[in-house]
């Protein structure tokens, strides 16, 4: 029995539920599952060009990933990972539009420019917590919607590109796009860039003192503030990181795969990244392979609601309710007693 | 003043009431929840789900007023689902309400499109029409009942103390987790309410991000409103003052763009959670699982 209840509480677990209920959701529709399974594989790993779209969707979802295991490893909800990514990518842009620059490290500074607006994004959230103590959950949000009006106001007036016919900025030069890892698909060397920062912030959480520290503000913040924490600078600091996190991964679908902004870049990718930072339990190596996963039904969700006819947003019903389901795991696995009730 | 003035600022006033209902209605069940020790980032899908769950049942039964109790319900089921994971699960409840948002806002849009096969909006359906105004005069009722329920009767004092201290409560022989769930549904039903307001009460349909952040606005306003319910109120109207804003502005201002003026509420509920600092003082057990 305990062993069981182990093995059904870990990822396994979460897995076979996850299938469960995309089965529930299918036949919901009127599709026998093995039919919208069908879909959703050959869509996501069918071949040369869906395992390509796949591992786009899970570059798109692993920058803000990373970011939110940051914040919240400093004890901090950033649910305004949207809002972050939105801003990188306008940053990246716009740079990108206005100030073509034909040298080999262009995308690079494409990328840096994504860092800082998406770093900018976050600090002001940071700011707001470490200055007024402003709960950071209701001004990350809100700043997602603001966020959201400041892109559209810039593409539909200054920034629109006089060519284009719908919101967006100017094309990006080709040479300042990021290179492509696989030639003929959209995925470009935006997903080693995104492993990369997996490994960097495993190492400086795991192995710096910052990192420590970090984890100390969230895990103990009265003793962190203190053994000499500086908390409102810490609280400043992650949340401006986090934000830069995900900044970059706004940069890297405008200069990787879009080489434009506008303001539907993201499906929400901010949103659905918190699901893939706590599937990953909030450790950077893990969230590599949930992105894995997530990108796996970002994928195949568009290719089953062409071939399968269900509704994609199927999708993120079965993401919520991982959520649900992963965040209860811990308390079963190692519930002891009943609880009062 | 000028008779135009006038019945600009009448509309204005009018406006604001209508706005500022539905968050009125998520503002008080982001009242009961954190005062009985629950964070409820859910409340958005909540109404969401209301405004989805009372379109559906005003369409089926053609009777608006099914729609607006089914959408109650189904606010009411959400906010269960909350207040298990958060009570029996002792799930951190801003993970499990943001479980619940994905849910309920993925589940109104994929819903959609099975039954009505048209992302993006419903059907019109039957809708309250003039008696809307119902429902804004029962908010403010809504305010005072919970505001007499929390400060008057034994179950809002219990219900308060959850949220101070629920060890205490516990230790009095009461059933600090119970209180809390109904709390939750509670909190739930008046989201739904609220949601159901948006859909058959402004309008008559439901479209996707129809919500547009309100349920996090009225969370802004709960803390704005020191977690009573006079202060949510007032607070939420002061956000849908700005939402009114917005409208009548708009073509009117001819220099103020309309992505800003859409970002006035915003903005407006950034700076009420940040221009409090030192004056507020949540519920001490809020957010803490007992």
């Amino acid at each position: 029995m305990n062993a069981l209840r182990s093995a059904l509480a870990g990822p396994a677990g979460a897995i076979l539920l996850a299938f469960f209920l995309a089965a529930c959701a299918m036949l919901l529709a009127g599709v026998s599952p093995a039919d919208g399974f069908e879909a959703l594989f050959i869509g996501s790993l069918g071949g040369r060009q869906q395992i390509a779209e796949t591992l786009v969707q899970t570059t798109a979802l692993l920058f803000p990933a990373l970011g939110i295991c940051l914040a919240f490893r400093a004890g901090l909800f950033n649910i305004g990972a949207e809002g972050q990514l939105l801003i990188g990518g306008l940053a990246a842009g716009a740079a990108g539009a206005h100030f073509a620059a034909a040298t080999p490290l262009a995308a690079f500074v494409l990328l840096a420019c994504g860092f800082v607006g998406g770093g900018f994004w976050g600090a002001i959230a940071g700011w707001l917590r470490a200055q007024f103590n402003a709960n950071e959950v209701i001004s990350t949000l809100m700043l997602n919607f603001v966020a959201f009006n400041v892109a559209s106001y810039l593409v539909s007036g200054p920034l629109k590109s006089p060519a284009a016919t719908g919101a967006e900025t100017a094309p990006l030069p080709t040479s300042s796009w990021l290179p492509l890892l696989l030639p003929d698909t959209r995925l470009s060397i935006g997903l080693l860039i995104a492993l990369l920062a997996a490994f960097v912030l495993r190492w400086v959480l795991s192995r710096t003192v910052f990192g420590f520290e970090l984890r100390a503000a969230g895990d103990a913040p009265e003793a962190a503030r203190r053994n000499g924490v500086n908390m409102p600078r810490m609280t400043l600091l992650a949340l401006t990181l986090s934000g830069a996190i995900a900044g970059l991964g706004g940069a890297s679908i405008v200069a990787g795969v879009l080489h434009r902004f506008n303001t539907q870049m993201s499906p929400g990718y901010g949103y659905t990244a918190i699901a893939v930072a706590l599937v990953g339990d909030l450790n950077p190596l893990w969230i590599c392979v949930a992105a894995f996963g997530f990108g796996i039904l970002e994928a195949g969700g568009l290719a089953m609601q062409a071939l399968a006819d269900v509704p994609k947003d199927a999708i993120h019903v079965i993401e919520g309710l991982i959520i649900l389901v992963l965040a209860a795991r811990r308390y079963i696995a190692t519930r002891t007693q009943a609880a009062p009730i | 003043m000028s008779a135009a003035g006038a019945s600009l600022l009448a509309t204005l006033a009018a406006l604001t009431l209508v706005k500022s209902t539905p968050i009125i209605y998520a503002a008080l069940g982001g009242v009961v929840s954190e005062r009985s020790g629950i964070i409820n980032i859910g409340l958005e899908g909540m109404m969401a789900g209301g405004a989805f769950t009372a379109v559906v049942f005003s369409g089926l039964t053609g009777a608006p007023v099914i729609g607006v109790l089914a959408g109650i319900a189904a606010g009411a089921l959400l906010g269960l689902v909350l207040g298990v994971a958060a009570t029996v699960f002792k799930v951190d409840q801003i993970v499990a309400g943001t479980g619940i948002n994905l849910v309920a806002l993925g589940g109104a849009a994929y819903a959609l499109t099975l039954l009505y096969d048209q992302p993006g909006a419903s059907p019109q359906v039957n809708a309250l029409g003039s008696n809307y105004w119902i429902l804004v005069a029962a908010a403010f009722a809504c305010a005072l009942l919970l505001h007499a329920v929390l400060y008057y009767t034994p179950w809002g004092l219990r219900v308060r103390a959850c949220g101070e201290n629920p060890r205490a409560v516990y230790d009095a022989g009461l059933r600090p987790l119970r209180l809390r769930l109904y709390a939750v549904i509670l909190s739930g039903a008046l989201a739904g309410l609220g949601g159901a307001f948006l859909s058959i009460g402004e309008v008559n349909i439901y479209s996707d991000g129809m919500t547009a952040g309100r349920g996090f606005i009225a969370l802004a306003a709960v803390i704005f409103g020191r977690w009573t319910p006079w202060g949510a109120t007032g607070a939420a109207i002061f956000f849908g003052f700005f939402e009114a804003l917005q409208y009548v502005l708009q073509g009117r201002i001819a220099w103020l763009p309309s992505d800003a003026m859409q970002a006035i509420p915003y903005v407006a509920a950034l700076v009420a959670i940040a221009g409090l600092v030192g004056k507020v003082r949540a519920p001490a057990a809020d957010g803490i699982p007992y």
